[in-house]
This record gives structure tokens, C-alpha cells and sequence, in this order.
């Protein structure tokens, strides 16, 4: 047992937290210990407040962040009363997160064509692998779908970053009018084919990428959300099945990205 | 204050204190090296286990609660030749006491595991559950029963070669009927308490969150009644209790063992924090300064004097 016992602690303070619009806001932390290295596509488990109640700690994708693990950053949407904490906190505050998990968006060997396709705060894990992941011969494509213009966050930003960015709007405010998934199938029609296609979202979308994935015959990355307890392997709470067995595997340690053809999404 | 006065007697196991972590919330074990040396702890329960592998509930499985969580996990788990074959292996080096949860469908199951986990030496004591308020075989249809626990703590004190403990269901009506019971079968312990049965309704869905529709309710929100029934158990019977439910800091351990637990298993608050069970490990011995108490085992059942 060499492990090293305190790795996974990382008690972070604040150091912004910017509003995007919409309820959307987003958080830069720093370890105020030795930072845990990484990578694009984990996940760290915050404990919103040093209460019993909110109980659980909340699950949230590593957005932006420095390689090291010195800052990480994530972009979060409020829906309850834990995210709403982490809205106002100010910077300075400490917050207790504990992490990186699971396994990240990884590049298959050769690959070179990366197209991505996000909805609402499914860029987050993007803006950290279209950040850190910059080799010459990489080619990245970000399909990024919103109900509306005011929704599309980061798109300039993945823009200056040389990122090909497409995008749609459910009421037609900005780029293709619909569902993100229009935007693929038009752009795979147009005899466009990359060598991998991730995907990061509702699960509706996700479900839909995969499907028109799996026609063309491309290979798709995946992250799932699910309800955690831990983050780590212990509660298998978070479990979602595996594709032609029944058999269930945990999102958080064998996922969250998996290989769309072997779970059902 | 030194090491030594943490340690324990629970029966026949020596327990160097009496923090153990809690069957479900811990893996088989290592999972929570990687946050600290699991070897700190007084104990450590696994995942519970059966004779095949099982796959558990379909999601949603777990739902948060005020000061608490409900789960429906299902019991899945890798089935005990897995756990032979590549736990147990594992686990070579962790110096404190292993106890093994486990269940089964049937009576001749439960002895059966019983006898084959007895040959386990790494083992050092067996925990049978029967009250997982989540699965129809195997837990509660013979945790409600005063009968039918006789039979299966019976069969298992047949085959067991190790200390065998038994976890009680706080679904019923008289928790003491099954601790006298479990007494007079033999059992060298009991584990008090499992989870309650709760449930949780999505408004918007018009659903029940869980698939499994109910769930077992653990976490702070269960600690009075888990107290309570620790306090009643320890006045009916004679052999140790392991008092669970909502630990969450040294002052629980204490209010726990005071109402008569000989040591205590945190669950839920493992989520929470990974590193709970050695932070209240490292701490007991300041609260019990604190109450002016040298010794740790001097405070169990101290509430009742
Ligand atoms: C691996 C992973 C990565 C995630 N990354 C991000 C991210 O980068 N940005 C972001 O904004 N959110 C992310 N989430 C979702 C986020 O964890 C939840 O939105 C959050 O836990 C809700 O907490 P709350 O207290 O505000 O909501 P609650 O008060 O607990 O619930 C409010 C509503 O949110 C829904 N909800 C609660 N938990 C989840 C969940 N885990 N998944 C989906 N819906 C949920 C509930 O059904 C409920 O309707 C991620 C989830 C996972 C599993
Ligand atoms: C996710 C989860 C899984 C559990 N699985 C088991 C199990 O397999 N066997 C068992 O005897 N108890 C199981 N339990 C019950 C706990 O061991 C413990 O009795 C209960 O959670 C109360 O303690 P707590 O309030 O500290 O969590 C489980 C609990 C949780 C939360
Ligand atoms: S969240 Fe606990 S096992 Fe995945």
C-alpha cells in the first residue's frame, strides 16, 4: 500500500465566481495544498457547505484548469439549493473539494479530427480539453447547442482558441435553428466525417449523438451524469447498465466517459 | 493519552478502537486507501456478499434527504469467489480487524457462506445482514421474523468458526424480541442498527425518485432512533453491540457507546467525508480528556447508571 493517503484531498479558496447569464456562473478555485494533477473530462466532488444538510457533496466537471492541478475552474447552472450556494460564494471563500475522478475525454491513437458536440454545461469539460490537449496536427470542432444566443457560453472563447465553432439555437437567436443534433446530421451530410466524435450534455442529446454516431460508423465518447453519493467506487449509486448484459457499472470510477456502444446512455 | 486505552473487547475480537467503517460505504476495503491507511481504524465491515454475483437495482438508486440519503443499491456485489479470489489477497498487509458482511436467499445459503468465509484467516469476523430493507430474499424476510432469524442465526452458528455477529433491522415493531433471539442462538454480537425504510417523491415526474420505489434512509437524520435502539438492545442483552447510525464525530462515538455500544460503524458520513474514519479515530482520545475519562472502554453503557 504505497498510495499516497492525502492525494485526494484538495481543499481549494475561491478565487472568482463570475456570473454568465441565465443562472449559469462560473467558479475558479485554487488549492490552498499541493494540487493533484488533472486531466480533461474529471470530475471533483465539492461539499457545498461544512453542514450536515446539504448532505451529499455535489459532482462537478473540471472546466478550465492549469495542468497541475494549481487552478481548476468549472462551469455550473443552478438548479438547487447546493448549486445556489456555490453561486454567491465570494472569492476568498474555502470550499472542500475532494478529487480529480474518473476517467477523462481521451484522443484515440491517430485521431485527428476531434468534433465535439455540448449542450447547456456540457462545454465545461471541453474548454479543458481544447486548452490543455494542443497538438499541430489536432483539428477540433465544437457543435454547441442552447435554447437560446444568451445560452451559448464560452463560444468566443473556443473560437480565439482556433476552435471551428457551430452552433444552434432552439429559437433560431444564433447559428442553426434546433436541436444541436440537426446541426451534426447536417454537417456529417455535408460528407464531413471526424475520426471521433465526444459528447457532454442532457442525456436526450447524448442519447441522439450516439445513435447518429453509431450509423456513421464513428467512434463516441461520452460523459454521463448521474446521482453520486461518493465519486470514488463505494456507494454504486451512480451505476447506469451496460449494454447487452445485465450487469451495472459505476459512472464515477468506471466512467464518466465510456465508449457510447457499451453502455446504455 | 496512549493508543492502548482506545482499544476494545468486542467479544472474542480485539479491536485497537472502536471506530470501524460500516457494511455498503466501504468497498472490500481499499477503496478508501487512497485517502488514508485504513489501518488506523478499529475494523472495517465490506460490501455485503452472497454465494453468485449480483447486479443489484436498476438507477435511480440513491436520493439525498435532509441529514441524510436514501439508497436502493440492491446488495450488488461480486459474489463470494471473487471476493477469494481477488480481495482477500488484496487485503494481505491491513492490520486491523476484517469483518465480512453477508447474506443469502435461503437458510442453507447463509450457512453456507458462513462455513466457507470461516476458512478465511484474514477473516476476522462475520457480520450477517438480515435487514437490507432493499431486496425481498435475503434481508428482511428473515430480519422481521423472530422465527425465522432464530433459524438462520441457528444454522449459521453451526458453520461459522469465527465471531459471529448479527445486523439487526430497525423496521419492526420490537427490535429487543430479535436481540433476545439472536442472544439465545449463540450470536457473539450485534450490529444495530441497518437502515429504515423511507421513500422519496419526484413532483415534477409525479414518481417515486427510486426506482426500487422505497429505500433504506441512513445518515445523521437516523441517529436518535439508531441511539435509542442501541440503549434498549444493551438493557436486554448481554453480548456486544455494534452501535450504527448517523455517526458523523467523536461526540457520536461517545453518545453511542454510552447508551451501551462496545464500538460503533460510520456509514454514510464515509461519502461525505473519505477521511472520517481516521479523523475520528485521531480525535476520540481528546473528547475522552475532555469528559475526563482515561480509559475508552469505561464509558460503555455509562448512560445507564
Ligand atoms: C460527473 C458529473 C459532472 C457534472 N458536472 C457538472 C457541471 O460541470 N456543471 C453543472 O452545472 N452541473 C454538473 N453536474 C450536475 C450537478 O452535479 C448537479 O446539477 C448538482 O449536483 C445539483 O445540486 P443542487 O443541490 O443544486 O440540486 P438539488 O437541490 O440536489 O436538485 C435540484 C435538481 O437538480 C437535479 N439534480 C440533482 N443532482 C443531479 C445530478 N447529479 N445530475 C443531474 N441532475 C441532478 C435534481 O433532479 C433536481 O431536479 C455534474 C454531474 C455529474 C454526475
Ligand atoms: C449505500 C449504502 C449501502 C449499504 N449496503 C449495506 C450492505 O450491503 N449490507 C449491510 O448490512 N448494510 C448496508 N448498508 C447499511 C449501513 O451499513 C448502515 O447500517 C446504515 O447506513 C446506517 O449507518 P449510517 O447512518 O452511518 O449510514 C448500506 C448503507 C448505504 C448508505
Ligand atoms: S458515486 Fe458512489 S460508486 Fe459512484
Amino acid at each position: 500500500m504505497s498510495e499516497n493517503h492525502s492525494a485526494l484531498a484538495m481543499d481549494c479558496v475561491v478565487i472568482a465566481n463570475e456570473p454568465l447569464g441565465d443562472g449559469h456562473f462560473h467558479l475558479v478555485a485554487e488549492p490552498v495544498v499541493k494540487p493533484v494533477a488533472v486531466a480533461p473530462g474529471q470530475f471533483v466532488m465539492i461539499r457545498v457547505a461544512n453542514m450536515l444538510d446539504p448532505f451529499l457533496r455535489r459532482p462537478m466537471s473540471v472546466a478550465d484548469f492549469a495542468p497541475d492541478g494549481s487552478r481548476i475552474g468549472f462551469v455550473i447552472k443552478e438548479v438547487g439549493k447546493g448549486t445556489r450556494i456555490l453561486s454567491i460564494l465570494s472569492p476568498g471563500a474555502k470550499i472542500d473539494v475532494v478529487g480529480p475522478f474518473g476517467t477523462g475525454f481521451a484522443i484515440p491513437d491517430g485521431a485527428k479530427k476531434v468534433w465535439m458536440v455540448a449542450g447547456g454545461t456540457g462545454v465545461a469539460p471541453f474548454l479543458g480539453l481544447t486548452e490543455n490537449i494542443k497538438r499541430a496536427d489536432l483539428d477540433y470542432t465544437l457543435l454547441m447547442g442552447a435554447r437560446s444566443a444568451s445560452q451559448l457560453f464560452y463560444a468566443a472563447r473556443f473560437r480565439d482558441n482556433g476552435v471551428n465553432v457551430i452552433t444552434a439555437t432552439e429559437d433560431g437567436s444564433d447559428g442553426v435553428k434546433g436541436f444541436v443534433t440537426s446541426a451534426l446530421s447536417a454537417e456529417l451530410e455535408k460528407g464531413m466525417k471526424p475520426d471521433v466524435i465526444f459528447t457532454c450534455g442532457p442525456s436526450p442529446m447524448m442519447r441522439a449523438v450516439a445513435e447518429i454516431a453509431e450509423d456513421a460508423g464513428i467512434v463516441c465518447h461520452a460523459s454521463l451524469e448521474s446521482y453520486m453519493a461518493c465519486g470514488f467506487g463505494a456507494c454504486l449509486g451512480c451505476v447506469v447498465k451496460k449494454r447487452g448484459a445485465e450487469q451495472y457499472v459505476t459512472v464515477c470510477r468506471t466512467g464518466p466517459v465510456f465508449n457510447a456502444l457499451e453502455i446504455e446512455i | 493519552m496512549s493508543d492502548k486505552n482506545l482499544e476494545v473487547r468486542f467479544g472474542e475480537l480485539r479491536l485497537k478502537n472502536p471506530v470501524v467503517t460500516a457494511s455498503g460505504t466501504f468497498g472490500y476495503g481499499l477503496t478508501y486507501s487512497k485517502f488514508y491507511d485504513v489501518s488506523t481504524l478499529g475494523g472495517f465491515v465490506t460490501k455485503g456478499l452472497s454465494l453468485k454475483p449480483k447486479a443489484g437495482n436498476k438507477p435511480p438508486r440513491i436520493c439525498e434527504t435532509a441529514a441524510g440519503m436514501l439508497n436502493a443499491i440492491g446488495l450488488q456485489n461480486i459474489g463470494l469467489d471473487k471476493f477469494i479470489s481477488q480481495k482477500i489477497p488484496a487485503l494481505k498487509g491491513v492490520d486491523t480487524a476484517i469483518i465480512v458482511n453477508f447474506f443469502g436467499n435461503t437458510v442453507e445459503e447463509y450457512a453456507e457462506i458462513s462455513a466457507r468465509l470461516s476458512e478465511i484467516p484474514q477473516v476476522s469476523a462475520l457480520e450477517m445482514n438480515i435487514s437490507c430493507p432493499n431486496v425481498k430474499e435475503g434481508g428482511i424476510a428473515f430480519g422481521s421474523d423472530v422465527r425465522a432469524t432464530s433459524k438462520v442465526v441457528s444454522a449459521c452458528r453451526k458453520t461459522s468458526k469465527k465471531p459471529l455477529i448479527v445486523k439487526l433491522s430497525p423496521n419492526v415493531t420490537d427490535i429487543t424480541e430479535f436481540a433476545r433471539a439472536c442472544e439465545a442462538e449463540g450470536a457473539d454480537g450485534l450490529s444495530v442498527i441497518n437502515t429504515l425504510v423511507g421513500m422519496a417523491i419526484d413532483i415534477n415526474k409525479r414518481r417515486p425518485v427510486l426506482s426500487n420505489i422505497t429505500g433504506g434512509l441512513s445518515g445523521p437524520a437516523i441517529k436518535p432512533v439508531a441511539l435509542r435502539m442501541v440503549w434498549q438492545c444493551y438493557k436486554t442483552v448481554k453480548i456486544p453491540i455494534f452501535g450504527i447510525g448517523g455517526i458523523s464525530s467523536p461526540e457520536d462515538v461517545i453518545e453511542f457507546m454510552m447508551a451501551g455500544a462496545t464500538a460503533v460503524q460510520i456509514g454514510s458520513m464515509n461519502f461525505v467525508d473519505p477521511h472520517i474514519g481516521k479523523r475520528i479515530a485521531d480525535t476520540l482520545p481528546s473528547v475522552l480528556d475532555r469528559i475526563g475519562e482515561s480509559h475508552i472502554s469505561g464509558i460503555i453503557g455509562a448512560a445507564h447508571s
